[in-house]
């Protein structure tokens, strides 16, 4: 891939800049030199985000490059999210983005500026489970757990979308979640349950 | 065992870990956070075997945030890649399976041969894309079909026999057929993961998807010249597993390597595409088999052949044959089983190793015969039912197998099933109905358990096990609730850490049984120590013998005057202790038991649609009824079932590894490609248990259940698609495309 | 993934001028396939160019026809009142295809621009021609068993993975597409592009100083039509998520049992949507009876050839075709 290694030109290109030279002198936290270099060239492949997770505003500085997922994760420290496949087949990533749910993996970071997300960490209230967590315990759907953050998520937009008429239907509609443990027949039970208590999720 | 048939199957119903799974709080092994921490990441081999000759790190070293760059020629001497050197009465101390980074060797295509540690994980996986290698290729081979038609290529690891060989030759009613199954793969939603710390130069710290925290510190400890002591594992929550995380893979020594060449934790995560070529799988495997009955349906003879894949670095089998030779009663019965080593990377035990790939080949010849002979599944199994194990000549501990017919027959309502394949449609779809049995070895294996009883009341058990989901930490407390008498709770379950007493690894549907038996040992102990306790420490107990006193729900009693009795937070408080505490191991199997046959059963049950034009499958219900022992929580063993036929589906119609032989290279090794089921391919599942206590194995009364669960059910659905279409498939997954 | 640069722009102008000047740039709206890409190496664009803030997500209806903006998402087609009732064979091949998720994310233009799924073209270890002309076809005489039937090349066999787009090629859509020279419209069945000798174009959206996908697509027209009959048939691996073995488009009218006209696509067959209008002549003034469907069937697959593991999908193909027609007949 020829292109691969432009970055690191633009890296080089950057270090040896004289703006960066003065941006080195300016700056009374930087001491060592060559780390300097290595800092400042990360701030210049960054970029400002602001997004609202679980009703806490961020003001962020991420590099483009990087997912959704990985700020959720690796950056914020949430690891209520999951990484099952980092290609958008699997479903473990699912958030709320303003409400909708989609794969966190797919989508970098910087294209959710100004929006709210809702991981697995935000959906209940305080020590009161939400209705579709509840309803998970109760109808054990789930094994191993790592699969479930996602499968909650989905399982409320799922609701809220219209699609928990019926079995059939759920079941079509969590397909983007997979549940190796194969705990399908249980989550359907699950959110049933949620659907026919009528609850607002 | 009329007192254990007594207490209640659950205490507690819901998981004790439910509350942690849904609020996103469970931790698994890449999500501990540790300061310093930096990422590791693989790279990959793109060529099937050679050497490599040349590895191009200029780009990669000079991308941002790289801090070292690992591969053969600058790894760190690890001691139990080459123990000899130093001590040839090591041998048992060599590192098992690939010794990664150990030399510029090429086994199979995707195998680890660099490792790139960086600052960040977009950093890290970037560089690691600059990676480069040129190799030296040689000729690979991973063609099974091929290969396996070369006698020379295959390795001899068992014969057996019993009467008469090819006996189903001259049988009256007899058939020969082949069955294949591709490879298919464990895929648990858990990336596999290694966190490793180092303390000083022989202090390591471990977070790990391990189904044995102890095995993996083991492995360890002798891999890296290090005291077990001084090797801790934490493994708090397993993502799924299903066999992958029964023995340590590349990845786990690499972390180590890469935290000591850094001197700061690494955190390493093999990616979904990688788990494909360096975490297991199960094995390809070939099987032919010849069975024979007489016309009252009474076999005459079997003779199962197998063939499947290993790497050529490592030997991997497992018991696939073994099944004809037990399962059913008949006096001829001659197996082969050999392995074909290819340029691959090692397979290993998958969820019902053995059984579920050799139950597919004999329990799918049974109702081809059933056919033949025009008798109903059902009961030429039961004509042909066991009641001593045919090779030991033992009988069961228990077996209830026939009750699994009974059960399952009504509530899939087995009389709506055609006699005649494809000559029953409802809504326009081909209705079939099938079964099969399935079976696994449930002798009781050994562990290790601690109880600390508080004077507030509580107690906490704990062992080094670790639960990659089938709810061990459920299963333990309502187990310690049930011989402790005490409100589960009060109870708690600590695992997942080797600083805990000795817990087996979690594997082979025994994990309830050996820890189990630790438990009652413990609560035993406990009892007895309560009882000392209250004659040294309590006035009107004083001068008693523990014999004459009795422990029933909390309270100890003197046996002929019950008036007299303190609950046993008082005996601590008067005692003056805060808690007490003793460890316990179960021993191994009792002398007694070693006069019986032990194994789990299941039957499974399936009624599925096909479409008679496309070949569309539509499942329609399973049933899977299973004599596991006694059920010691009903709500996490029915899911364990539930769970065990989902991957049932996916071994009958969806699973399957392609490789182009070309390369020696997987096409498909991504979740998009290599279908697990989704929840539209499950139907409405039923789970029915005999629940009749086994305590010749243990004194839970458990058998097992994990590969019970699996074991049958893929035969179940190629019967009930037979049933449907009049098509017998024999090489699995049944795809549409194998029914137009 | 390089750490490339990423700019927002809210009109169809700025974001045409920001790709002109880059030359590797490409656009980025839902993101779901060429995230994906780029974690692969498929491709490694330096810059990535966010029209998601371009008001092109308006789904808007006529006297004739339909007109849904490019950044209107899958799952927001497939629920919208109009294309419900209207165009209902088009919300049911969307929600044939990926999963709710993605839905969520992918937008219709960039469902057009998602790229086959072949395993060869997805691993940058392999040879293929459409991501690395001249190296090779690794499927021709490799696993090729979701390749093409039709219309194929010896450069090339690979699919289009899109069910949404074999329901447009059947409903006669017009994609509508700016460019730094102005705007213009291509019929969707001549927007995507059989390989021939340059599989590296999917499609033809011009390939200016930005490189294939110089040209932005701003929406999709669907003209009027009275079919009440309609079905979108998937065959595949599983039940659900996961890419079409084979699957059709079917739209009819029929008047008393007189098919008076039909509309018919197939995927998961050809490098395009495949539209099969002999089979529409064929069908049309016929009565809907299983022997027509049957005869309609054996057209449709005229002229596939396999490529070994993907020659069950000549009979699969007619299986199918028959199929959908007779549930889409059977529509009430």
């Amino acid at each position: 891939m020829p292109t691969q290694n432009k970055n690191e030109s633009r890296r080089d290109f950057l270090k040896k800049s004289t703006a960066l030279a003065a941006l080195t002198i300016a700056s009374p936290v930087l001491t060592k030199a060559g780390e300097n270099d290595e800092k400042i060239a990360a701030l210049f492949e960054q970029m400002p985000l602001r997004l609202e997770v679980n009703g806490v505003a961020h003001a962020l500085s991420v590099e483009p490059r990087v997912t959704l997922l990985d700020l959720l994760r690796e950056q914020l420290h949430l690891m209520g999210t999951k990484k099952g496949c980092d290609h958008g087949q699997c479903g473990a990533c699912t958030v709320h983005v303003d409400g909708k749910r989609i794969n966190s993996c797919l989508s970098l970071a910087v294209m959710n500026e100004g929006k709210k997300i809702t991981t697995i960490e935000g959906l209940a209230n305080g020590d009161k489970l939400h209705p579709m967590q509840e309803a998970f315990i109760k109808h054990d759907g789930f094994q191993c757990g790592y699969c479930t953050p996602g499968q909650i998520m989905s399982a409320v937009c799922c609701v809220k979308e219209g699609h928990a008429n019926n079995a059939e239907e759920i079941r079509e509609f969590m397909s983007g979640n997979i549940c190796r443990c194969g705990a399908y027949p249980n989550i359907v039970d699950a959110i049933m349950e949620v659907k026919k208590g009528g609850q607002s999720l | 065992m009329d007192k254990e048939l007594l207490i209640p199957t659950s205490f507690a119903d819901d998981r004790v870990d439910g509350v942690d799974k849904v609020t996103g709080k469970a931790t698994y092994a890449a999500e501990h956070q540790l300061a310093n921490m930096v990422y590791a990441v693989f790279v990959c081999s793109t060529i099937a075997k050679g050497s490599i000759k040349n590895m191009i790190l200029a780009d990669a070293k000079r991308a941002a945030g790289v801090l070292d760059i690992i591969y053969y020629a600058n790894c760190p001497a690890v001691p139990g890649y080459n123990p000899y050197a130093k001590d040839p009465n090591k041998k048992g101390y060599e590192w098992r399976g690939l010794k990664v980074f150990n030399d510029n060797k090429v086994y199979s295509n995707g195998q680890p041969i660099a490792m790139v540690i960086a600052d960040t994980m977009e950093r890290a996986v970037h560089a690691a894309s600059l990676v480069k290698a040129e190799y030296v290729k040689e000729e690979s081979d991973t063609d099974f079909e091929n290969a396996k038609a070369d006698e020379k290529k295959l390795k001899k690891p068992g014969e057996y026999k019993r009467g008469d060989t090819d006996a189903y030759k001259k049988g009256e009613v007899s058939l020969e057929e082949e069955y294949t199954i591709p490879s298919e793969t464990h895929n648990p939603m858990e990336l596999h993961a290694t966190i490793a710390a180092w303390d000083g130069d022989d202090k390591l710290t471990v977070y790990d998807k391990s189904q044995g925290p102890k095995g993996t510190q083991r492995e360890l400890a002798q891999c890296f010249g290090l005291d077990e002591k001084n090797v801790r594992v934490v493994v708090e929550y397993v993502g799924g597993a299903f066999g992958s995380g029964l023995r340590s893979w590349p990845h786990v020594p690499a972390a180590v390597i890469a935290a000591k060449k850094v001197k700061r934790p690494v955190k390493l995560i093999v990616t979904r595409e990688q788990m494909f070529t360096t975490v297991g799988y199960r094995p390809h495997a070939w099987q032919k088999i010849g069975i024979s009955a007489g016309k009252d349906g009474k076999l005459t003879g079997i003779t199962h052949h197998a063939v499947s894949i290993t790497s050529r670095y490592e030997d991997f089998g497992e018991g696939i044959v073994n099944v004809s030779q037990f399962l059913y009663d008949c006096p001829n019965v001659n197996t082969s089983y050999r392995l074909l080593p290819l340029d691959v990377n090692t397979p290993t035990w998958m969820r019902g190793p053995g059984p579920a790939t050799g139950c597919f080949a004999l329990e799918s010849a049974l109702d081809e015969l059933s056919y033949k002979l025009n008798i109903d599944p059902i009961e030429l199994r039961v004509i042909n039912h066991a009641v001593l194990h045919p090779i030991s000549k033992l009988p069961w501990s228990t077996k209830f197998l026939k009750e699994c017919y009974v059960l399952g027959k009504e509530k899939i309502g087995w009389q709506n099933r055609p006699t005649v394949p494809g000559s029953v449609t409802e809504d326009g779809m081909l209705v079939g109905y099938g079964m099969a049995g399935g079976v696994f070895g449930a002798g009781r294996g050994q562990a290790s358990a601690k109880g600390i009883l508080k004077a507030d009341g509580t107690l906490t058990l704990q062992s080094a096990v670790s639960d990659m989901g089938p709810g061990t930490s459920t299963a333990m407390v309502t187990m310690g609730a049930q011989f402790m008498e005490l409100p589960a709770n009060k109870i708690s379950f600590e695992l997942g850490d080797t600083d805990l007493p000795n817990g087996p690894t979690q594997g082979g549907s025994g994990t309830t049984s050996a820890i189990g038996t630790a438990i009652n040992v413990v609560c035993t102990a406990l009892k007895q120590t309560l009882k000392e306790m209250a004659i040294a420490n309590v006035p009107a107990f004083a001068n008693l013998k523990p014999e004459a006193l009795k422990y029933e729900q909390g309270i100890i009693s003197v046996t002929d005057n019950v008036s007299i009795n303190i609950s046993y937070t008082d005996i601590l408080k008067a005692a003056n202790k805060p808690e007490i505490e003793v460890v316990k191991d179960s021993g191994r199997a009792t002398a007694e038991a070693q006069k019986y046959a032990m194994n789990s059963f299941s039957v499974h049950f399936v009624k599925l649609h096909v479409h008679p034009v496309t070949g569309v499958i539509k499942l329609k219900q399973i049933v899977s009824a299973a004599d596991a022992g006694k059920i010691i929580s009903e709500n996490t063993a029915r899911s364990q079932m539930v769970g065990g036929a989902v991957g049932g589906i996916g071994m009958a119609l969806t699973e399957e590894v392609n490789i182009d032989n070309r390369y020696g290279r997987y096409t498909n090794a991504n979740f998009g490609d290599y279908h697990v089921p989704v929840n539209a391919d499950a139907p409405p599942m039923d789970v029915v248990f005999v629940n009749k206590a086994d305590i010749i194995i243990s004194p839970t009364g458990a058998k097992g259940i994990g590969e019970i669960a699996l074991v049958g059910v893929a035969p179940a659905i190629a019967n009930a698609v037979y049933n449907a279409t009049g098509k017998r498939i024999r090489n699995l997954p049944i795809t549409p495309d194998k029914l137009i | 993934m390089i750490n490339f640069d990423y700019i927002r722009t809210s009109t169809a102008k700025a974001a045409v001028e920001a790709k002109a000047k880059s030359a590797s740039s490409q656009f980025i709206a839902g993101g779901t396939n060429l995230v994906d890409l780029m974690k692969k190496g498929v491709t490694s664009p330096e810059k990535l160019i966010d029209i998601n803030s371009l008001p092109l997500k308006q789904i808007t209806a006529d006297a004739k026809g339909v007109l849904i903006g490019a950044l209107a998402l899958n799952s927001e087609v497939a629920e919208n009142a109009i294309i419900k009732t209207k165009y209902p064979l088009l919300a049911q091949a969307i929600n044939a295809g990926a999963s709710a998720q993605l839905r969520n994310m992918a937008t219709v233009g960039g469902n057009m621009m998602q790229r086959t799924r072949c395993s060869y073209f997805y691993d940058i270890t392999m040879p293929c021609n459409k991501r690395e002309p001249g190296s090779g076809c690794g499927a021709l005489q490799g696993q090729n068993r979701m390749h093409a039937v039709f219309g194929t090349s010896e450069k090339c066999i690979a699919v289009h993975p899109s069910d949404m787009c074999v329901a447009l090629a059947a409903l006669d859509a017009t994609v509508h597409i700016t460019g730094a020279k102005g705007d213009r419209k291509i019929l969707f069945t001549d927007f995507h592009r059989l390989p021939g000798d340059t599989p590296e174009l999917d499609n033809n959206l011009s390939t200016g100083p930005g490189g294939q996908k110089g040209e932005l697509i701003t929406g999709i027209h669907i003209p009027a039509n009275s079919f009440t009959k309609f079905h979108y048939l998937k065959i595949r691996d599983r039940s659900s998520y996961a890419f079409a073995l084979v699957s059709v488009a079917v739209a009819l009218e029929i008047s008393g049992n007189t098919i008076t006209n039909a509309k018919l696509a197939m995927g998961g067959v050809a490098h395009k949507p495949w539209r099969l209008s002999a089979v529409e002549k064929f069908v049309t003034g016929k009565t809907a009876t299983k022997e027509t469907f049957a005869a309609a069937a054996n057209m449709a697959m005229e002229g596939a050839a396999g490529f070994g593991q993907n020659n069950f999908k000549i009979k699969m193909g007619k299986a199918a075709v028959a199929e959908a027609l007779l549930q889409a007949s059977q529509k009430i």
